[in-house]
């Protein structure tokens, strides 16, 4: 993740050009594919029952594990839960199914189909393999289903009901009929002037929508009690979680609903908004979208939203849908852990109507920053909000 | 490829079998495989050989069980 971090902070994209094939028909899809490859880390039997997401959210969980040290000592059995977000499951095994299915004739389907595209796959195989055996839960919310998961999971800690959960998210819908769908939504970005790279362009006059991306991110969530217990070195800390419905549109976000959970968050945390410093933002690119985010914050946060730091690191890694509140928010954590903020790649000509700090092409030190908020919205309307706070030094 | 040869070879290629602890007594609860993994096994060795295991024939228990079930199959097609 450190790793990562730094690429991000560069502002380095991974947004590329790739080329799709289906019905016979080539095209040119931008898109943020993960070049994936479990290696040992899944054995070749489960591994067949697995889908994408889950075989990423296996992998994610195992460096999480190893990453915290609960790899080497062992996760207590019935100590532990797993939430997990997930959009769309194993989809590329169902459009696999289909494909066999509406042959001429048709072909032999796979026994394993049904439970291999279940959205809660990521969160089963998680505890299968490393053998949790608490609780192991999945929100499927579109693009907060990652957001919602971390902050249930911070809300289950809190509330006494776990001492450690693995909360975060696993998505892969990069298969040629989900593209297909996302196509026909008129919301994905088209190639910019200067290459794939650039196509990303969150709170930028040229922006043309958004570019979807894949993976999974997994965080260990420890009680303060359980980490300090086992010498644990928090990288930071959850401190407030909103989470609200715009009750609206389908597609179109709400600046209300999006206040709402900004909001509730603050108060969750019992924190004035001017303590915050950072908002790790939504915004993925869309006109609508982007303008609405904008004024939610400066909504919120009032005179305050002039002296925040926005990014959208979105204009690098893409829109990981269910995944991606789970990697926007571990690179918040990072944003705290290192004093430095990241960039909203790409944004040259900021867009007049997103009239906030944007922290546009080069990131910055902020040794002082203590608070940050990744924030989450969804179809469907439903907004989450996580405050952060920078662990103190023990 | 006779049904054992494939079977054994399926089982350690694909099923991450033990190639030594394949025989005809094993059963394939002891070789490690669930109701789930014995359903797709049935999968491919219907492919293989091109037939169909009626439904009510589908519980085996060992792999000889399995090869004989394969060989009456393959006579009953004319095979």
């Amino acid at each position: 993740m450190d790793d990562v971090f730094d690429r991000v902070f560069a502002g380095e994209s991974a947004v590329q050009k790739v080329q799709i094939e289906a019905n016979g028909l080539r095209s040119d899809m931008l898109l943020s594919p993960v070049d994936f490859d479990p290696g040992h880390l899944i054995p070749k039997l489960p591994g067949r029952y697995m889908a994408r997401a889950s075989k990423m959210a296996v992998v994610a969980a195992h460096h999480a594990l190893e990453r915290s040290g609960l790899l080497l000592s062992g996760v207590g059995p019935a100590e532990a839960g797993i939430y997990i977000g997930c959009g769309l499951g194993g989809s590329e095994e169902l459009q696999a199914h289909y494909e066999r299915y509406l042959a001429d004739p048709p072909r032999r389907l796979r026994a394993a189909t049904t439970p291999m595209i279940m959205a809660s796959g990521p969160a089963s195989h998680i505890s299968m393999t490393y053998g949790i055996t608490g609780p192991s839960v999945t929100y499927s919310i579109a693009c907060v289903s990652s957001a919602v998961a971390i902050g249930e999971a911070f809300r289950a800690i809190r509330h006494g009901y776990l001492d450690t959960v693995l909360a975060g998210g696993a998505e892969a819908q990069l298969n040629t009929g989900t593209l297909a769908g996302w196509r026909e939504l008129s919301v994905l970005a088209t190639e910019h002037a200067t290459g794939a790279e650039a196509s990303s362009r969150p709170f930028d006059t040229h922006r043309t929508g958004l570019v979807l991306g894949e993976g999974s991110v997994v965080l260990v969530l420890e009680s303060e009690s359980a980490a300090q217990a086992r010498g644990a070195e928090p990288l930071a800390e959850i401190v407030g979680y909103g989470v609200s419905s715009d009750a609206y549109n389908l597609t179109e976000p709400c600046p209300v609903g999006q206040a709402c959970a900004m909001r509730l968050a603050l108060e969750d945390a019992s924190l004035a908004g001017e303590r915050i410093g950072y908002v790790n933002a939504h915004a993925t690119g869309t006109l609508l979208g982007d303008r609405v985010e904008a004024e939610a914050i400066r909504n919120t946060f009032g005179s305050h939203a002039d002296k925040l730091a926005v990014s959208s690191t979105k204009s690098v890694h893409g829109h990981l849908i269910g995944a991606a509140s789970a990697l926007e928010a571990a690179l918040t954590v990072r944003t705290l852990q290192t004093g430095r903020i990241a960039p909203t790649a790409n944004l040259t000509d900021p867009d007049p109507e997103c009239d906030l700090d944007c922290v546009p092409l080069v990131g910055r030190e902020a040794p002082e920053l203590e608070y940050a908020l990744s924030n989450s919205f969804a179809f469907g309307g439903s907004n989450a909000t996580l405050v952060l706070r920078k662990a103190m030094a023990s | 490829m006779t049904p054992y040869a494939f079977l054994a070879d399926v089982l350690s290629e694909k099923y991450d079998v033990d190639p030594d602890a394949i025989s005809p007594e094993a059963t394939l609860t002891e070789l490690g495989l669930d109701s789930l993994t014995i359903v797709e096994l049935l999968f491919d060795v219907e492919d293989e050989f091109g037939i169909e295991v009626p439904e009510e024939r589908a519980s085996l228990e060992t792999l000889a069980e399995a090869v004989a079930l394969v060989e009456e199959l393959l006579k009953a097609k004319g095979d």
